[in-house]
């Protein structure tokens, strides 16, 4: 068996398929099953070597600045949980140093907070009241309100001449005749929107480009905001049945 | 005929096994593969050279896919890992272009 012999180049492509056809003749010796067991290892390799590429490349591909803001939002979140288990291990501590009238002051508390969140307890406190007047689109109104949200106001109550509704979680809007119609009431303008909330974070809310204060000028109407200490928001909704 | 079905089979096997590398085998796995792959298709052209000598096949396979994962192994002794296996894979992948252009001639003479 010459280990190293001249090559001989086909002398045509007939010939050159002649002999692929003749070495894929199966035969059976021990390199041809050596051969075959190295193959069947390549196959393998080859699917396994693609198959653990494609599961963990996520963070292995990213580049180093992503890596780096990756790293230092997981460092700001653990912060932030960090600061929870502090506050809420201090609760902990109270409650079990404490007596009874300490347990019950802090869960009147909490009660009271949480249903002046979900709207079950009138609010008295520091915010803004809002005057609109003239054309008043219940997207316009529901825009306004996810502004306020977002700009913290706690509680949040629409009223007209007559009426005061509640703003919680799942009111609603629609337009009607004269005014919008807030979770089924109808309400006449000028409507008064007030929030509870940081005055110097909630009016520059209302006055971007585009918001409120735009939108209803643009329309013909206007509106007058005033930072009040003394909102009161008396509306209520009822505790839902669960 | 037969290492084909077995390229097949190794294929199947590794699609339903799901297997899973260990972490020391991760880099060196794919430069394997690709040395592998050059070693087969240097065998396809020697057959059409005439020259096809499958013991030659098997020891040019294993040895190139040693030579491969040392280099690769020192590269990561050395510190320079990732660009000796970027070098390793230009090369053989340079090497598999040179062969299947020297089949393509051979098979259809152009």
């Amino acid at each position: 068996m010459g280990m190293h012999s001249a090559p001989r180049p086909a002398r045509n492509a007939a010939e050159a398929r002649f002999r692929l056809l003749r070495t894929l003749k199966p035969a059976l010796s021990r390199t041809q099953a050596m051969i075959t067991v190295l193959f069947v290892i390549l196959g393998f390799a080859t699917t396994s070597a693609i198959k653990s590429s494609t599961a963990d490349s996520l963070l292995k591909n990213a580049r180093q600045s992503d890596l780096v803001s990756v790293l230092d939002d997981l460092a700001q979140r653990e912060a932030r949980l960090q600061s929870e288990i502090t506050r809420l291990e201090s609760a902990r501590e109270t409650l079990l140093g404490g007596d009874q009238y300490q347990a019950l002051n802090e869960a009147k508390r909490r009660a009271k907070a949480l249903g002046q969140l979900a709207g079950t307890e009138p609010v008295l406190g520091s915010g803004v009241s809002i005057t609109i007047s003239g054309n008043l689109s219940a997207s316009t109104l529901l825009d306004s309100i996810q502004e306020l949200r977002d700009a913290g106001a706690t509680s949040i109550q629409i009223s007209d001449s007559s009426l005061d509704i509640r703003v919680v979680a799942n009111t609603w809007f629609s337009d009607s005749a004269n005014g919008v119609t807030v979770s089924g009431t109808a309400l006449q303008v000028p409507i008064t929107i007030a929030a509870i909330g940081d005055a110097s974070v909630l009016i520059p809310a209302l006055q971007i480009p585009g918001g409120l204060v735009d939108t209803v000028g643009s329309g013909g109407g206007s509106v007058n905001i005033a930072n009040r200490d003394d909102i009161n928001i008396s509306a209520v909704v009822p505790i839902p049945v669960s | 005929m037969i290492p084909a079905i077995g390229l097949l089979i190794g294929v199947l096997l590794g699609l339903f096994l799901h297997p899973t590398v260990p972490l020391w085998l991760q880099p060196y796995l794919p430069i394997a593969v690709v040395a592998a792959l050059d070693a087969v298709f240097g065998a396809f052209r020697s057959v059409l050279d005439g020259i096809f000598n499958d013991r030659i096949f098997v020891i040019s396979f294993l040895s190139n896919v040693l030579v491969a994962a040392v280099i690769v192994f020192l590269g990561d002794q050395l510190g320079v890992g990732s660009q000796m296996s970027t070098g390793v894979v230009v090369v053989l992948t340079m090497r598999i272009f040179a062969n299947v252009a020297a089949i393509r001639r051979h098979l259809l003479k152009a």
